[in-house]
């Protein structure tokens, strides 16, 4: 996959997703994962955690995706495009009374997260079946939703805890 | 600041280059923006913070238009946030600027934990650790995420069913993702495009 293909991707999926990070998940997975066989579902989930961890908005993880592929032009490049379409911020700010239509967009925004949320979990069960192996890595990922949704823990603790657990269950040889 | 805007247009143009706010300022103003943890809404409040309440380069009710404006970016709010205020406050290049502050933090964290992910593949036992350490962890914050999402989602109504829809989409037929999203998108818009608000409750 060439730079420009990439960049072009990346610019896409953060347009159509109003650069919300987590919406971005199922559209990478299938394109890049499970259509162009250019990043495994692991490399994604990497990208995502760090997306987690890392201050600042949430779908600059693309940039984890172009240093994957292409280096540091490759992250640099995937960040130049996500933030380009901010630019359409200043034709709103000079003519948004004339723009007819402005006032539905909010109504896209809500069908379009509300289907997201069905794509998510759709997303979920996909790379649950490529990376969720071992029952050891099941009880990792069910602790962590437990304590990511029920305890509302933080992530970096959440991470921590997580892989206390599967070292211990790797130490252990149950895995 | 505004003196040329029409009668019956209440929007003002972004305020002429060379504002209250120098650039130097504005960068530290996005740079701090840009390591606030807790995604949009925590930049948000550091934006208000600095902006609004501690320099006063901006009232409250221009501050909340500029918010309502940026959600309909397709961007991300806070990169066209940074487009605005950059414009706003030093013209042009200012929307460089402000935009180089918002991501900087980020990138370079991102950078920097990819790179240490290269430096795993050299060590395949350790690369072996991940899927029983955090990247079953990491799928978990994609479900929280979505249940997050679906906060107003998961209850007997039109939303459940547009969701449902998505997903049987995805999973059974396997369509293309986008196609879904922009699918989801026009049915809001016949759902939801009027009568906006009046008749939330139901």
């Amino acid at each position: 996959m060439s730079l420009l293909e990439l960049c072009v991707t990346v610019l896409v999926y953060n347009a159509v997703t109003f650069g919300n990070g987590p919406v971005m998940v199922p559209l990478l997975q299938a394109d890049l994962v499970e259509g162009r066989g250019v990043l495994s579902s692991d490399q994604l989930l990497y990208g995502f955690t760090i997306a987690r961890i890392t201050p600042g908005q949430a779908n600059t993880y693309v940039a984890a995706i172009g240093y994957m592929l292409h280096g540091l032009v490759g992250a640099l490049a995937c960040t130049v495009a996500i933030v380009l379409p901010g630019y359409l911020m200043l034709p709103l700010l000079w003519g948004y009374q004339r723009l007819r239509g402005v006032h539905l967009i909010p109504a896209f925004t809500r069908g379009l997260t509300i289907a997201s949320v069905g794509l998510i979990f759709a997303a979920t069960l996909s790379i649950g079946r490529a990376t969720l192996t071992g029952w050891v890595s099941l009880v990792v990922f069910a602790a962590a939703l437990a304590m990511a949704q029920l305890l509302h823990w933080n992530p970096l603790l959440v991470l921590a805890v997580s892989a206390v657990i599967g070292l211990g269950a790797r130490a252990l040889g149950w895995a | 600041m505004a003196g040329d805007h029409a009668d019956g247009e209440p929007t003002p143009r972004p305020g002429p280059p060379g504002g209250p706010i120098t650039r130097r300022a504005l960068f530290g103003i996005f740079v701090k923006a840009g390591l606030a943890f807790g995604g949009g809404l925590g930049i948000l409040a550091v934006l208000e913070q600095e902006l609004v309440t501690r320099r006063r380069a901006i009232d409250r009710e221009e501050f909340l238009r500029l918010y309502g404006l940026g959600r309909i970016v397709p961007s991300g709010t806070m990169t066209a946030l940074a487009v605005a205020y950059g414009y706003r406050f030093a013209g042009p290049i200012g929307t460089a600027i402000a935009l180089c502050g918002l991501v900087l933090p980020a990138l370079v964290i991102t950078v920097a934990l990819t790179a240490a992910y290269g430096l795993l593949q050299q060590h395949r036992w350790l690369l072996e650790l991940l899927p029983v350490t955090i990247l079953p962890a990491a799928l978990a914050f994609i479900v929280v995420a979505g249940v997050r999402l679906g906060r107003d989602v998961f209850r007997p109504s039109r939303e459940l069913l547009l969701a449902a829809a998505a997903f049987l989409g995805a999973v059974v037929l396997q369509l293309n993702p986008v196609v879904l999203l922009l699918a989801g998108g026009a049915a809001g818009t016949l759902l939801f495009g009027r009568g906006r608000r009046d008749r939330e409750p139901a």
